[in-house]
């Protein structure tokens, strides 16, 4: 058949199914189900999209002229983007994702979580421990400024422990944990693509961080206001760093050790596993923030609330990861989002 | 079919997609079995687009800073909140949800989209852009750059882990209008590519000067037996033919 003829044939159809898709195809959502239809009905699309491969296909064959075969390829991948496109989020599926899908999510990947956990906790209780013994080691780990400045905050004596912070920079300190803490939850995640190097150098420096500066304040007997703040938000936030750094070792083992699959299909599978994790701990160190900002700086509330309030966080975070979507469908894999 | 022409055919398989020859374009078959073309950004327009979004960035937050200023610690904390979202979510949201494209990917007619040619969803614009953090490393987006410039579609670390491409938006084409003339058979068979050639020329040649219309005819002299206008508009009858017009 010549070009002409082609063309002249199916020419309506193309004009009516670019008409669909510039009229409904391309913003979905303006559109709602009782609208008249333009140019095609919608359950009609799909049919004359195959239409239209099966003459680009013929054209191309054919070797019908340049401009024509451009005009079918454009209209032929729009139509492709607007039938192949992810489905829009919904809410509840959020919602259903923090309640059962992430610590699903969290247990299938049990292996890389406890590769990030020792990480991160050897270090942290190793120098915890050893500062009690040997208080002088501190000075190998922080410098002298940074003494200083963390026993000022955590002074027992200071009147301000006392009272704790106007809310004005209560809001502060949220933002700056918000920035912060996400941040970091976000990067040590990132840094498994180094080969799970970055992540593990940010775990582990992570761990001896927080192991020197709780061991130095325990030793030289500021251990009270210091674990009076912290309580509260340990809980969120030491899991959400490990469930990062998990996620983060799963990224670094696609590259390392790819298994059955290409390293590239490796790579992505875990990076679909990893971006999942990441929202879950984003929504984990948000609350943390909210935590640390307007109840650890609190410190009127009496000790004993405080570590009440720690251990039922405690309990609720643990025991949400452990049977959190238990007996539901597995959310392995990461073809369903 | 004499088996010359059979060949040709053969050769015109591959010739149908001449954007092959091109090393950043990218073919990706569609479950239909036709091949999707995705010319892949490179680093340059790529640096652009995310220097605008720079500015725009610079911009909402300075916007932000001066009406929360007034707000004292509340509103200090706001901005800090501000500047979490306009650092991390700011890309993440727009490429997922205004069709692959930020506001500097648009200035530059780029757009992010799937590997296979589909839209960007959420999960890999979570990936992406949070694995920026990397390719950023160990300054200036280095790693990102050198991946750029190895890999074939020009996609850095984060492209590669979410399986994603930066392309550039084809411009709208318009229909080509061919001229009209009196169809005329030409005196020999001609291969299919040859056809092509001749059906482009009519379609294209009216955009160009007189002068370089003649030109381009002249080489078809043994094929039409003239030159000048007469060349062109013998070749206008030729590609009038092949077309279809009798």
């Amino acid at each position: 058949m010549r070009q002409e003829q082609f063309v002249a044939r199916h020419q309506a159809e193309w004009d009516a199914f670019e008409l669909w898709l510039q009229a409904c195809g391309e913003r979905v959502r303006a559109r709602r189900p009782g609208d008249a239809p333009v140019g095609l009905d919608d359950g009609e699309v799909p049919a004359r999209y195959r239409r239209l491969c099966q003459q680009l296909a013929l054209a191309r064959r054919r070797g019908y002229s340049t401009p024509l075969l451009e005009r079918l390829q454009g209209l032929m991948q729009r139509g492709h983007a607007v039938l192949y496109r992810a489905p829009p989020p919904r809410w509840r599926r959020a919602a259903e994702f923090l309640v059962a899908g992430f610590p699903q999510l969290v247990r299938s990947q049990a292996g890389c979580m406890a590769a990030s956990l020792l990480l991160f906790a050897v270090p942290l209780v190793g120098l915890f421990v050893l500062l009690q013994f040997r208080p002088e080691l501190i000075h190998q780990l922080l410098d002298p400024a940074q003494i200083a400045r963390m026993e000022a905050m955590y002074d027992p004596s200071d009147p301000r422990n006392a009272l704790g912070r106007d809310s004005g920079s209560d809001w502060q300190m949220f933002g700056h944990y918000v920035m912060n803490n996400i941040s970091i939850g976000l990067r040590t995640f990132a840094g498994g693509l180094l080969a799970g190097v970055g992540t593990i150098l940010v775990l582990i420096a992570n761990g001896v961080n927080i192991g020197a500066v709780a061991g130095h304040l325990q030793a030289i007997g500021h251990g009270d206001p210091f674990w009076r703040f912290v309580a509260g938000h340990a809980p969120l936030e030491l899991t959400a760093i490990v469930i990062a750094g998990g996620a983060g070792l799963r990224l670094g083992l696609g590259l390392v050790a790819p298994g059955r699959r290409r390293r590239r299909d490796a790579l992505v599978h875990a990076g679909r596993i990893g971006a999942r994790l990441c929202l879950g701990v984003a929504v984990m160190l948000l609350l943390a923030a909210f935590v640390e900002a307007f109840w650890s700086s609190t410190q009127s509330i009496p000790a004993w609330l405080k570590y009440a309030v720690s251990a039922l966080l405690w309990a609720g975070v643990l025991g949400w990861l452990w049977r959190g979507g238990h007996g539901t469908a597995a959310a392995e894999g990461d073809d369903e989002a | 079919m004499p088996p010359q022409a059979v060949a040709a055919h053969e050769r015109t398989g591959t010739a149908a997609a001449p954007a092959a020859m091109l090393d950043t374009y990218r073919e990706v078959l569609t479950p239909e079995g036709v091949a999707l073309h995705l010319p892949a950004a490179g680093p340059v327009p790529r640096a652009l687009a995310w220097l605008i979004d720079l500015f725009v960035r610079v911009a909402v937050l300075l916007a932000l800073s001066m009406l929360l200023g007034l707000l004292g610690g509340l509103g200090q904390g706001l901005y800090l909140v501000g500047l979490f979202l306009v650092f991390w979510a700011y890309p993440i949201v727009l490429e997922a949800a205004w069709n692959g494209q930020t506001p500097g990917k648009r200035a530059l007619g780029l757009r992010v989209v799937a590997g296979d040619g589909a839209p960007v969803g959420w999960l890999p614009a979570v990936v992406r852009n949070l694995m920026r953090s990397v390719d950023m490393l160990p300054f200036g987006y280095a790693t990102g750059l050198a991946s750029c410039l190895y890999d074939r579609h020009g996609r850095r670390l984060g492209d590669l882990v979410a399986d994603t491409v930066v392309v550039h938006v084809a411009p709208r084409r318009i229909d080509p209008v061919l001229p009209p003339a009196t169809p005329q058979a030409p005196a020999q068979v001609l291969l299919p590519d040859e056809q092509a050639a001749i059906v482009a020329f009519g379609e294209r040649a009216p955009r160009l000067s007189a002068g370089r219309q003649a030109e381009l005819a002249a080489l078809l002299f043994p094929l039409t037996g003239s030159a000048g206008s007469e060349g062109v508009r013998r070749l206008y009858g030729l590609a009038n033919w092949l077309l279809g017009r009798r």
